[in-house]
C-alpha cells in the first residue's frame, strides 16, 4: 500500500494542462477523470505507476452509468478546499439513491480499491440494516426466509440475548 | 471420504504488517464456525437438520487432497464449497435466496457490512434467514467484537460468539444453547467455506517432510560467526540451551504460579496468562490470538533469569542505547496453528529463536527471493500475504517444489535455537502448543547494514519497536560511536575490501584484459 496520499494539489496552471485519465465501463462508455482523482483508486493508481494509463482502461466490472457517479465521487474527494462537513454533506446526497445503487457503488469500490467510497457505501447498509426487526429486514432486502418453525425457534432462542 | 473441490479466491486478501511492530493487524478473517459434528462425509454434502450428534474425535481423509481435519474439528452448519454447488443436481444456492438484493454482493463484502455492525445487530440479524444466519456466526466478527468490548478481560467460552455473550449479556444463560447450531441445506461459498477449512485443517505430512537446514551442536563462536553470521546464513544449533533453568521449570504451572496478576500482550489487547491458556486450550481458528510479549523481562524479572543468551549471539550493540533501545525480546506462546505468516524481521536485525516447549515449522527464503503468495509493498512497509499460514501451505507450497532453490526448512523442537539471519524472510507454525524465547540483535556482521536501514527516508514507517523512530539512526550511531570509538569506520573499511576483493580481477584475467596487448616477443 502506497502511504503517499494522491496529490490533490496537483492543481494546474492554465499553461500547463491537469494530466487525464481515460476510462472504460463495461458497456462501451469513455470517461475521463484527473489524474489526481483517479489516485483515489489503488487499482487505477497501480495502473497509472506502471504507466498502463495511455489507452482508456478498461474496467468490465463497472457499467457506464455507475462509472459516472465515481468518477464523480473521486473527482470531488480531490477537489482542494473542501471542509469536512460540507463533504459529510455532499456525501450524504451521494448515497441517498436506491438500495441497488448503493450496492452497484459497493461492487465498483471495491473492484476499484477506493476505501473512501466503499467505507462510505457499507456503512449506508450497516445503516438499512440497524433498528429493524427480522420481519423488516427481510421486507427491506426482498428476503425469503425459509426457516421451519423449529429452525426459526431454535435460532431466535440462540440470539434471544440480542432482543432483550 | 471427505470430497470437495474448492473454486478458491485470489489468494492475497489482507496486508499483514511485521509482527514485532507494534502496529497491530486487523483481527483475521475467518475461523471456525461452530456446529455439530459431521462424523459421515455425506453429511458435508446433505447436511442434516438440528440434531446435535455427540462430538466425535474424527480425521477425515480426502484421497484426492488429503487433508486431514483436527480432532475437534467442528462442521461449517453444513457450508460446501461453491464447487460442490456445480455439481449438486439442485444447483440452487440458499446463500441468495437468504440475502435478499444483497445477493450481488461478495461474501467478503458482506462480512465487511457486518463487520459494522454492534453485536445486538449482529444477533438480530442471524435470525432473518438461513443465510444470515450464516454469515452472522462467522467467528471473525465476534472475535471483533470481544476484543473491543472486553480488551483482554474475556474469559472465552467455546467460540467468540459465547464469548460475546457471556461476557456482554451475562444475565443470558449461554450454557442453555448447545454447540451444535443449525444445519443449513444448500449453502455454497468458497469464502466461508474455506474460512472453516482453514481453521480445521492438521498440516500434511508433506509440508512436514523438508527439513534440510544445517544442523551445529558444540561449535565455536568464531565457527558460527564464519560459517553463518557472516555468510547470513541460517542454522539450527543444538546444545546452546542446556544451562538454562527454563527448560526444566518452565511449565504451565510454573509460568501462570509465577506471573499471576501480569498482563502480556496478545494481539491488540493484554491478557492474564491463565485468561490467555483458557483461551488457547478452547480455540479453533485460521489464525489465533498468539501471546507475544516483548516486555515479559521487565515484567517477570524471574522468567529473564531462567535463560541465558546462547554464546553466539552475547555481542548485543543495540546495548548502547539502554533503556531507549527498541524491543528486543519476546516471550512467544501459542496454541498449535498459531505462529508468525511471512515477514522480514524489523530494523534489519538478526535473530535467533529457542523453543523451550512443542515444536515449531520453519520456513525459510533468503533476503532477495520473494516467497510465493507474498508481495511486499514497494517501500517494504506493508507485505500482503494469505490470510493463514494453513492456507499458504494449502495453496503455495506446492509450487516450491519445482524451485532449483528450495526454501530452507526445519522442525525446531524443544532444546533447540535457529539462527535467523537478516534480512531472511519467513514463516513459523506451531505444531503444538509452544513456549519459546526470541530475541533480535546487532553485532558488527549486520551493524552496517542496520545503520544503512534506519537512514532510510522511510525510517519513521519502517523502524520498529522504539517510541523514537526518526531519531535512531543517529542516536545509535552516536553511542556507538562513544562506546566503541573507530568501530564504525573499522567495519566500513573492511566492507569495501571486502568488495574490492570480489571485484578484483584474478592476474591472469588482468593480463589477457590488459590493454597493452599480448605479451610478443620481439626480436
Amino acid at each position: 500500500m502506497s502511504s503517499s496520499p494522491p496529490p490533490s494539489s496537483a492543481a494546474a496552471s492554465p499553461s500547463c494542462p491537469k494530466k487525464m485519465i481515460a476510462l472504460r465501463s463495461s458497456d462501451g462508455e469513455t470517461f475521463e477523470i484527473e489524474e489526481a482523482a483517479a489516485l483515489q483508486s489503488k487499482t487505477l493508481e497501480n495502473m497509472i505507476d506502471e504507466d498502463c494509463a495511455g489507452t482508456p482502461i478498461p474496467l468490465p466490472n463497472v457499467t457506464g452509468k455507475i462509472l459516472a457517479k465515481v468518477v464523480e465521487f473521486c473527482s470531488k474527494h480531490a477537489e482542494p478546499g473542501v471542509d469536512d462537513e460540507s463533504l459529510r454533506a455532499w456525501d450524504a446526497e451521494f448515497v441517498n439513491v436506491e438500495q441497488a445503487t448503493v450496492f452497484d457503488y459497493i461492487l465498483a469500490a471495491n473492484f476499484l480499491e477506493i476505501p473512501t467510497l466503499l467505507n462510505l457505501t457499507c456503512n449506508v447498509v450497516a445503516d438499512m440494516i440497524r433498528g429493524k426487526t427480522p420481519d423488516e429486514i427481510r421486507k427491506f432486502f426482498n428476503i425469503k426466509s425459509i426457516f421451519s418453525p423449529e429452525e426459526e425457534e431454535e435460532v431466535r432462542r440462540e440470539n434471544h440475548w440480542a432482543f432483550e | 471420504m471427505l470430497r470437495f473441490r474448492t473454486l478458491l479466491a485470489g489468494p492475497s486478501r489482507k496486508r499483514k504488517k511485521n509482527p514485532k511492530t507494534r502496529r497491530r493487524t486487523r483481527a483475521a478473517r475467518s475461523d471456525a464456525v461452530p456446529g455439530k459434528q459431521c462424523d459421515d462425509a455425506d453429511v458435508l454434502r446433505q447436511p442434516h437438520q438440528l440434531e446435535t450428534f455427540p462430538p466425535e474425535e474424527e480425521e477425515e481423509e480426502d484421497g484426492e487432497l488429503g487433508f486431514r481435519l483436527k480432532r475437534s474439528a467442528r462442521s461449517a452448519h453444513g457450508v460446501q464449497p461453491l464447487g460442490n454447488l456445480f455439481l449438486s443436481p439442485n444447483a440452487a444456492n440458499s446463500r441468495n435466496a437468504g440475502l435478499g438484493t444483497l445477493q450481488s454482493l461478495t461474501d467478503e463484502l458482506v462480512l465487511e457490512i457486518l463487520g459494522l455492525l454492534s453485536g445486538t445487530h449482529l444477533g438480530i440479524l442471524a435470525t432473518v434467514s438461513k443465510s444470515f444466519y450464516v454469515f452472522c456466526n462467522h467467528e471473525p466478527l465476534w472475535r471483533n467484537l470481544v476484543l473491543e468490548a472486553l480488551g483482554g478481560d474475556f474469559l472465552f467460552n467455546g467460540s467468540w460468539k459465547s464469548t460475546y455473550v457471556a461476557g456482554c449479556h451475562p444475565s443470558f444463560d449461554v450454557g442453555s444453547v448447545g454447540e451444535s447450531g443449525l444445519a443449513v441445506r444448500d449453502f455454497y461459498s468458497d469464502y466461508v467455506f474455506q474460512s472453516w477449512l482453514c481453521a480445521n485443517l492438521e498440516m500434511k505430512p508433506e509440508w512436514l517432510e523438508r527439513d534440510n537446514i544445517v544442523r551445529k551442536r558444540g561449535i565455536s563462536v568464531e565457527e558460527f560467526v564464519r560459517s553463518f553470521e557472516e555468510p547470513n546464513k541460517p542454522v539450527l544449533l543444538e546444545g546452546c540451551m542446556d544451562g538454562w533453568s527454563a527448560l526444566e521449570k518452565w511449565n504451565r504451572e510454573y509460568l501462570v504460579k509465577t506471573c499471576t496478576g501480569v498482563r502480556f500482550s496478545v494481539g491488540p489487547v493484554e491478557m492474564r496468562l491463565e485468561d490467555y491458556l483458557r483461551y488457547s486450550d478452547q480455540t479453533r481458528e485460521e489464525r489465533p490470538l498468539y501471546l507475544f510479549d516483548p516486555k515479559f523481562g521487565e515484567k517477570v524479572p524471574v522468567l529473564g533469569s531462567d535463560y541465558e543468551v546462547p554464546i553466539y549471539f552475547r555481542e548485543d550493540l543495540f546495548s548502547v542505547l539502554g533503556n531507549e533501545r527498541p524491543d528486543y525480546r519476546w516471550i512467544i506462546i501459542g496454541p498449535s496453528g498459531s505462529g508468525s505468516s511471512f515477514h522480514i524481521d524489523p530494523n534489519s536485525t538478526s535473530a535467533w529463536n529457542a523453543v523451550i516447549t512443542g515444536s515449531k515449522k520453519w520456513v525459510l527464503f533468503p533476503p532477495d527471493v520473494v516467497p510465493p503468495g507474498v508481495h511486499p509493498s514497494p517501500d517494504g512497509a506493508e507485505v500482503a500475504c494469505p490470510v493463514s499460514i494453513i492456507e499458504w501451505f494449502m495453496n503455495f507450497y506446492g509450487a516450491t517444489k519445482s524451485w532449483e532453490k528450495k526454501p530452507v526448512e526445519c522442525i525446531c523442537k524443544a532444546g533447540e535455537v535457529i539462527f535467523v539471519p537478516s534480512g531472511w524472510w519467513h514463516m513459523v507454525i506451531n505444531l503444538e502448543e509452544s513456549i519459546a524465547i526470541t530475541q533480535n540483535y546487532v553485532s558488527s556482521r549486520n551493524l552496517l547494514s542496520v545503520l544503512d536501514f534506519l537512514k532510510k527516508p522511510n525510517a519513521s514507517t519502517l523502524v520498529s519497536g522504539t517510541r523514537d523512530r526518526v531519531n535512531l539512526h543517529n542516536k545509535f550511531k552516536n553511542a556507538i560511536e562513544a562506546k566503541f570509538p573507530g568501530k564504525i569506520d573499522q567495519l566500513m573499511l573492511e566492507a569495501e575490501e571486502k568488495a574490492a576483493l570480489q571485484k578484483k580481477p584474478s592476474f591472469w584475467d588482468s593480463v589477457t584484459d590488459s590493454k597493452a596487448g599480448a605479451f610478443k616477443f620481439s626480436f
